[in-house]
């Protein structure tokens, strides 16, 4: 899905594409590259935070995604959907270790005002907690950027068996599509007087609750037309033809993978694999060599 | 105690096939695979967004989308389970793609305990009878989300995401976020949207078909 503009001429030019998350400008730099190379680079920033301990390089990771968003042109208002979930993680990681922080006598207590806090679960829950944002933001990183479409080649270049590759890519679409069932239930409601505004928030759930009725409804309506187009159109589990012959994959013809796809890529695979060597072989990124981790420490006094 | 028969007669109905019915898995189960994971995409989104605190929400009707999914269609409800948490984890920022994948154990037992459960006490999805109330609420909501809550927090220590010391707060919280809105949510989809399920071509007697 795109959003069109007029062409000189009068023809209708693509301007925006619809990603997963919002709409990015057709000439993003990211849509130079093969879907494959952005799943990569998915996987890398989203997976690589699991080898690293230390929030210094976390915390650049979130930078270094954040500047990527903006290189490929997303629009960083949608991000502000993410904020309560942002805030919301850190305050009940912190809560949770400042009202259970285990009974370890090696802890060092920390005073701030009438409370106390130790400083070591206190650290490991800051580092846990860059952790985690480097990998949420990789993954806004790529639903921001990509298609349902880019999914669907990036997992049939990857030679994913067609009806998992199906499934996943009709899923997402189906996603969208009761999102807009859901729409006009709503909308129908409030055509009928429906003020939400003026409900109490049990009264909001329990609506929450009552739109699920009709959306199943319509899913199984929905399941026997598509799956009587799917058999007029001759597909079955395999994705294979009547002869047993592969089905020609049009949509993969569409796209090529580059000698910068393939540098990328490798690159990509190189330092996903030397991280996981770094952390595993030789505990590289460890807590032990945070700097801000070794500042502190030193300033407590703890050996 | 005629009604009682007769309300016995046909649950077990529910499930057995009819004399020289053959049930094959089709197009359609795939096709009603990947709108039941859209649909689990879309009420785990909004559920992970609506009252997020941290990586559980106060209010994950989820739980409810994996449980009658795998009574109704079986194993393709089960895939669903856990497939469609991967996506909305992703989408809601409520996980990232590591740790949703480390939940799979726990998605596809919070989904397939019900299937089973249905399956061996021969219950209806329609909640007719107290039998069904009964084997829902404690083996389609509870039990389910107690194993799934334990296996998601132990998720959450091994990834460093929780202190081994909180780890019992963070199972209450959990069971408690996703139990009450599965318990309510479930039992209107059930009731209200079963019998529509039961004659359609998707509604799994057996596993697959």
């Amino acid at each position: 899905m795109a959003i069109t503009a007029e062409a000189p001429g009068g023809a209708r030019a693509a301007k925006m594409r619809k990603t997963l998350l919002g709409y990015v400008p057709i000439e993003s730099p990211f849509y130079r590259y093969h879907p494959v190379t952005r799943l990569v680079l998915f996987v890398f920033i989203g997976v690589v935070p699991i080898f690293i301990d230390m929030p210094e390089i976390n915390f650049a990771l979130v930078v270094l995604t954040i500047l990527l968003l903006l290189w490929g042109k997303a629009d960083l208002k949608r991000l502000r959907i993410y904020m309560p979930m942002i805030v919301t993680i850190a305050i009940f990681m912190f809560l949770v270790v400042f009202l259970a922080p285990g009974n370890d006598p090696t802890y060092t207590p920390v005073r701030i005002g009438p409370a106390t806090i130790y400083y070591q679960p206190v650290f490991f829950t800051f580092a846990s907690y860059w952790r985690l944002m480097a990998m949420l933001f990789g993954t806004i990183l790529y639903f921001s950027t990509n298609r349902e479409r880019d999914m669907l080649v990036a997992l049939r270049s990857l030679k994913l068996p067609f009806i998992a590759s199906y499934v996943v890519g009709f899923s997402i679409r189906a996603a969208g599509m009761f999102m807009e069932d859901f729409s006009t239930i709503r909308e129908a409601e409030q055509a009928r007087g429906l003020d939400k505004s003026a409900l109490k928030l049990a009264d909001q759930v329990k609506l929450y609750v009552m739109y699920l009725v009709p959306l199943f409804s319509i899913a199984l309506r929905r399941a026997d037309e598509i799956s009587h187009a799917l058999f007029a159109r001759g597909y079955n589990f395999t994705g294979k033809v009547g002869r047993g012959d592969k089905r020609s994959d049009y949509i993969l013809t569409k796209y090529t993978m580059t000698k910068a796809d393939w540098a990328w890529v490798t690159g990509l695979v190189l330092a996903f694999v030397a991280a996981a060597v770094a952390e595993y072989g030789y505990g590289g990124f460890r807590l032990v060599h945070s700097p801000i981790n070794i500042l502190l420490r030193q300033a407590l006094g703890i050996g | 105690m005629a009604s009682m028969a007769t309300t016995t007669s046909s649950t077990s109905s529910v499930w057995e096939k009819e004399a020289g019915e053959i049930r094959k898995p089709g197009i359609i189960h795939v096709v009603i695979l990947a709108l039941f994971t859209g649909i689990g995409i879309v009420v785990g989104t909004f559920g992970s967004l609506a009252v997020p605190i941290g990586f559980v929400s106060a209010f994950w009707p989820g739980q409810a989308v994996q449980s009658i999914g795998s009574i109704w269609f079986g194993g393709w409800g089960a895939i669903s389970a856990f497939l469609f948490p991967l996506i909305s984890n992703s989408l809601s920022g409520s996980a990232p793609l590591p740790v949703s994948i480390a939940y799979i154990p726990g998605n596809l037992a919070q989904g397939i305990i019900a299937a089973i459960a249905f399956r061996a006490f021969k219950s209806d999805p329609s909640l007719r009878t107290s039998k069904d109330w009964v084997v829902w609420i404690l083996l389609g909501a509870i039990l389910p989300n107690a194993i799934g809550a334990i296996w998601g927090t132990g998720v959450l220590v091994a990834f460093g995401l929780v202190t081994s010391a909180a780890a019992v707060t963070t199972v209450l919280g959990w069971f408690i976020g996703n139990s009450i809105p599965s318990i309510i949510l479930g039992s209107i989809v059930l009731k209200f949207v079963s019998p529509l399920v039961l004659r359609s071509k998707a509604f799994c007697k057996g596993w697959w078909a």
